[in-house]
């Protein structure tokens, strides 16, 4: 029988996604349901005194408005619940405080959509506004006024890195290079906004349908604000229609079951574009402080980073995503001297979250454009400066762990590499032949050999080359208790007729259902089609975990061997049906040791370099993408196809957030909140050519030697476009997004110079 | 975002549209409606009746008279797109609007009307020195380009006139049309046409008119003046290119693009235009 892992099996949903049949939450209605408006506070820092909502309960086809007073337990959120369900009085002393324009003040639940958005606006809300706090330097002032009450700094959190002796570190160095750079906010942009149902069912527990990326969090949120036990709330997922992370949190899951528990009725409501880019948390920006010290022969001897990320107004996820950073901001690198300061910071900005990458983008904008940098300011190439840097089996993190082994970050950079036309000479050394010496001498820009070109228009268009690596965490980290349910059962007399396989991990559009059936399929030696998957609701089985982190195919792929195996063992002592619940557990983390950051962070990594050509117009100051060459080592590629498509994907937002996506936020509130002003990439804005490379070199730890990977090749195409610009035009662009704008004022300060 | 309520009325005949527009008050002209349903959408407008006169035949296609091709209100962008007989300028732009589904159902007419200064045909019509012709109830009138588009979406289109038809002169010279567009929208933020004659060598006349930058469609005299008796060579061009910023009053700033960048950006694209219009006229 053909083995249905490594076959680019069709995904299980294709048939019903391209002929328009799946049923997103939004294609959903329900017999007798009404609509709800979510209204947000509409502005971002204000004392909610009094909320009138008289007229609009008055209105025609009304029938609830549902304010603070009515959430039994007025908080939530992944981390900490220091998010009120909805702000205003009545409620919790820290609720009447809005910290964010999209904070939820009211729902209104009306017959239909229109009565509600009229209601909507019959609402009346006295607020004393507060100073908005735009600036996560500004937050730090000491007068600045205080977004929570018990964080008097609005310090949110931080962590730090200690690990050897700078100042003598420093002193070893022959060259240093200082920067700082700035990432910017990112928006998910998923094709399905926001939309969901709720109503209680016959045996009285309430039943939220939803798009999310984790149900068992989403059940546990909705069962802690409304005070109930979570046996009580069932959560079951449609087509989910995008997620990248943005629906990591809550959004509707939890103000859904408010509603249908308030009036007993089915509830559906739908945001809109806007409503979604408003309403929903980005990807956070960071500023980094980066000095970095090498050595003539080509060694990193010390990194010291202050690393600041904007949190908004609420946890979120910000704390992971920094403890991400915290690794992610010195690369994949052996350094023996790091000092880190991190810390992730309130404002009345839209909160930052989950966005594919997790703080691996940030991070690695600033580790690998030192990289690049150094190599610079050393005379060296680029490729041989991280090889004989880069972590390889055996070395120490900076969190004074050894990497987990079958670390490959050598082997994709060196594929990257030569895909990139780099050639290693004789005596072991990388070198590029066409674009080496701009590269090497980049002690200025008077000094850079600018490869220009006119074309009939007359534009002057300079191009270059670029390349970076990097590694990402596979699974929730820093002593998380990672797991993962899954559950087989076996049908049949004689033979094995039928199996029901049974995981709950969200495909969010990545294929996830499709690589659980290969990998069950071949684990019980069975052809796809005599397989069932159940992953619809929270009753089937416990927890797989969220569909993040990359981990889904790793954990569920342990997961559901383990169930496979268990559950053959049972049909061999002649169990009909045979069945198995199985719980993967991974090798235990832990979290960073408050003064030095030692730690074992991390399950295991995934490795992904990329190789970046460009054309910049000198004149108007556009860069262009030509070629990109992302090569990831992805242990095992389940579905080859599927692969293809996450790196492709992960391109085109990588190169999207590097160069054209500027989500624009002033005083507090969203100045893009629509696709028109928001610009995501369209096909012909992506790059001319992208090549995804697929290396397949075990992970020691994963289930077939597959490594996680979808966030991976999000992480190096900035510092591989940047270092490209470099090469082309002699100019380091430390600050993202490369708009055009931005380009063309450091062209226009460089020839002034 | 949804429109707010409207009445709905279809005119079959330009007058059965006039007698609906003296019946119903703040009543819009509805053509292609790629320009006023967003405005709808986004409450730029809010009139209380839209008459459809999107199905008027007589308002529709492209005809020729000697050198003047005149072009039907309610001829669509694609159909000027791939029309073989309109100055280039005019093709490459109507081709570079929007996306097909907005190049199908939108028309020059409704376009023009409607007069968004990041719009490309009031650009292009002002370089060619095109002509608009309106019917009112008392009787019909034409306007020339230079005098029709009078400040943002605001043209010398009376409240009770219908535009008919745009003359456009088909003289050989050579145009171009060269813009810096908004990715998602392919709106202008900086749009240049060009029309340049060219006779023993040397340039007879030019005309040049930028869009995207100033709150409607403008000539650039003195671009114009600096071309007209110079050889085309690249440095005049580029010469001539630089006196644009004389122009230009009121140059607008927005998130996608900040005044200072627009103003760098109108000599880039006057030059392009201009050099290819060069090109074209041999």
């Amino acid at each position: 029988m053909m083995r249905a892992v490594g076959s680019t099996l069709s995904r299980v949903d294709v048939v019903d996604k391209v002929a328009g049949v799946a049923q997103y939450p939004g294609d959903i209605d329900l017999p007798g349901q009404l609509w709800m408006k979510v209204v947000f506070a509409g502005i971002p820092h204000a004392q909610i005194n009094a909320l009138n909502v008289d007229r609009a309960r008055a209105a025609p086809g009304v029938v609830a408005v549902l304010t603070a007073a009515d959430v039994p337990v007025n908080e939530y959120g992944l981390i900490i619940p220091d998010q009120p369900v909805l702000c205003g009085p009545g409620s919790t002393p820290t609720a009447a405080h809005v910290r964010w324009e999209a904070d939820q003040i009211a729902l209104v639940v009306a017959a239909t959509k229109a009565q509600a958005e009229a209601a909507a606006q019959l609402i009346e809300v006295d607020y004393t506004p507060l100073p908005v706090i735009t600036d996560p330097l500004a937050a730090l002032a000491p007068d600045a006024p205080r977004i929570h009450a018990n964080l008097p700094d609005n310090v949110l959190y931080s962590y730090r890195i200690r690990r050897g002796h700078m100042e003598s570190a420093f002193a070893q160095a022959d060259v240093i290079v200082e920067s700082e750079y700035r990432t910017h906010a990112q928006e998910h942009a998923y094709l399905q906004p926001e939309a969901g149902l709720a109503f209680v069912r016959d045996d009285g527990r309430i039943e939220v349908i939803i798009a999310g990326q984790w149900m068992h969090e989403d059940r546990q949120q909705i069962a802690h604000a409304l005070g109930l036990p979570e046996e009580q709330i069932v959560v079951r997922y449609p087509a989910i229609g995008g997620a990248f992370g943005g629906r990591e949190d809550m959004s509707l899951q939890i103000v859904l079951a408010l509603a249908a528990w308030k009036t007993g009725r089915p509830i559906k409501t739908i945001w809109s574009r806007e409503e979604s880019i408003v309403g929903h948390h980005k990807r956070h920006p960071f500023i980094f402080k980066a000095k970095w010290g090498a050595t003539k022969a080509g060694k990193v001897v010390a990194a010291q980073m202050d690393v600041i990320s904007d949190a908004g107004g609420y946890m979120y996820t910000s704390n992971k995503v920094l403890g991400n950073a915290l690794v992610a901001c010195l690369g994949p690198y052996d350094i023996p001297n790091v000092h880190v300061d991190a810390r992730t910071v309130l404002t009345n900005n839209c909160p930052g979250g989950a966005f594919r990458g997790f703080g691996g983008p940030q991070g690695h904008f600033a580790a690998e454009m030192q990289m690049t940098k150094l190599a610079a300011a050393l005379g060296m190439d680029p490729v041989e400066l991280r090889l004989q840097n880069v972590l390889r089996d055996g070395a120490l993190l900076p969190t004074q762990s050894v990497v987990p082994p079958g670390c490959t970050a050598a082997e994709t950079l060196e594929e990257a590499a030569r895909r990139g036309g780099w050639m290693q000479s004789a005596d072991g050394r990388w070198q590029r032949a066409a674009h080496a010496p701009s590269i090497q001498s980049a002690a200025g820009p008077q000094a850079s050999a600018r490869q220009t070109s006119l074309d009939a228009s007359r534009r002057r268009i300079a191009t270059g080359v670029g390349i970076a690596v990097c590694y990402k965490n596979v699974g929730f980290s820093l002593g998380f208790p990672e797991h993962c349910y899954a559950k087989v059962e076996l049908y049949g007399e004689a033979e094995i007729e039928k199996a029901v396989v049974s995981c709950l991990g969200a495909d969010v559009g990545q294929g996830a259902h499709t690589a659980f059936l290969q990998i069950a399929a071949d684990a019980l030696n069975l052809p796809p089609e005599r397989i069932e998957l159940q992953v619809e609701h929270t009753d089937i089985t416990g927890s797989s975990g969220s569909a993040s982190a990359s981990r889904l195919t790793f954990m569920a792929g342990h997961a559901i061997q383990g169930a496979a195996a268990g559950a053959l063992q049972e049909w061999q002592h002649e169990e009909r049906p045979a069945r198995c619940e199985f719980v993967f557990h991974p090798r235990p983390t832990t979290m960073y040791d408050p003064e030095t950051g030692v730690a074992d962070p991390s399950v295991t990594y995934g490795y992904c370099a990329q190789y970046a050509e460009v054309a910049v117009d000198l004149d108007t100051g556009h860069v262009e993408v030509t070629r990109l060459v992302s090569v990831n080592d992805v242990g095992k590629a389940i579905n080859p196809q599927l692969v293809e498509g996450q790196i492709e994907g992960a391109a085109a937002q990588a190169i999207g957030w590097t160069l054209l996506e500027n989500f624009i936020q002033k005083d507090g509130r969203t100045l893009t909140p629509h696709l028109s002003n928001y610009l995501i990439p369209g096909v012909l804005d992506i790059a001319d050519v992208i090549e995804p490379v697929i290396l397949e070199i075990p992970d020691p730890q994963g289930p077939l030697g597959l490594r996680g990977m979808a966030e991976m090749p999000m992480i190096p195409t900035a510092p591989a476009i940047a270092a490209a610009i470099h090469n082309a035009t002699g100019i380091w662009i430390d600050q993202l997004p490369i708009v055009p704008e931005r380009m063309w004022t450091a062209l226009q300060a460089q020839n002034g110079a | 975002m949804y429109p707010p309520k409207f009445d709905y009325y279809r005119a079959n005949s330009i007058d059965e549209a006039f007698a609906l527009m003296g019946q119903l008050g703040d009543a819009k002209l509805l053509a292609g409606g790629h320009s006023l349903i967003p405005a709808l959408k986004l409450r730029l407008a809010a009139p209380s009746a839209l008459i459809d006169i999107g199905r008027i035949g007589e308002l529709k296609g492209i005809s020729r008279n000697g050198s003047t091709a005149t072009i039907g209100a309610l001829t669509t962008h694609a159909t000027v797109a791939a029309a073989s007989d309109l100055p280039a300028a005019l093709t490459e732009a109507a081709g570079w609007i929007g996306d097909p589904q907005v190049r199908n159902r939108g028309t020059v007419g409704g376009n023009i009307a409607h007069a968004d200064p990041a719009s490309d045909l009031p650009t292009v019509l002002t370089a060619l020195g095109a002509t608009m012709n309106m019917r009112g109830l008392n009787g019909a009138r034409s306007v020339s380009a230079d005098d029709f588009f009078i400040d943002l979406f605001m043209t010398a289109l009376g409240e009770d006139e219908i535009l008919t038809s745009v003359d456009v002169p088909v003289d050989g010279a050579g145009t171009a049309y060269a813009k810096l567009f908004n990715p998602a929208s392919r709106y202008a933020i900086v749009g240049v046409a060009a029309k340049v004659s060219v006779s023993g060598g040397q340039c007879t006349s030019a005309r040049v008119a930028l869009g995207g930058l100033t709150p409607s469609a403008v000539r650039a005299p003195s671009v114009e003046a600096a071309l007209v008796g110079k050889a085309l060579t690249a440095d005049n061009i580029a010469a001539a290119a630089a006196q644009v910023g004389g122009d230009l009053d009121d140059v607008m700033g927005d998130i996608h693009a900040s005044e200072e960048y627009r103003r760098a950006m109108a000599p880039i694209y006057v030059q392009r235009a201009v050099s290819k219009a060069a090109e074209r006229a041999g």
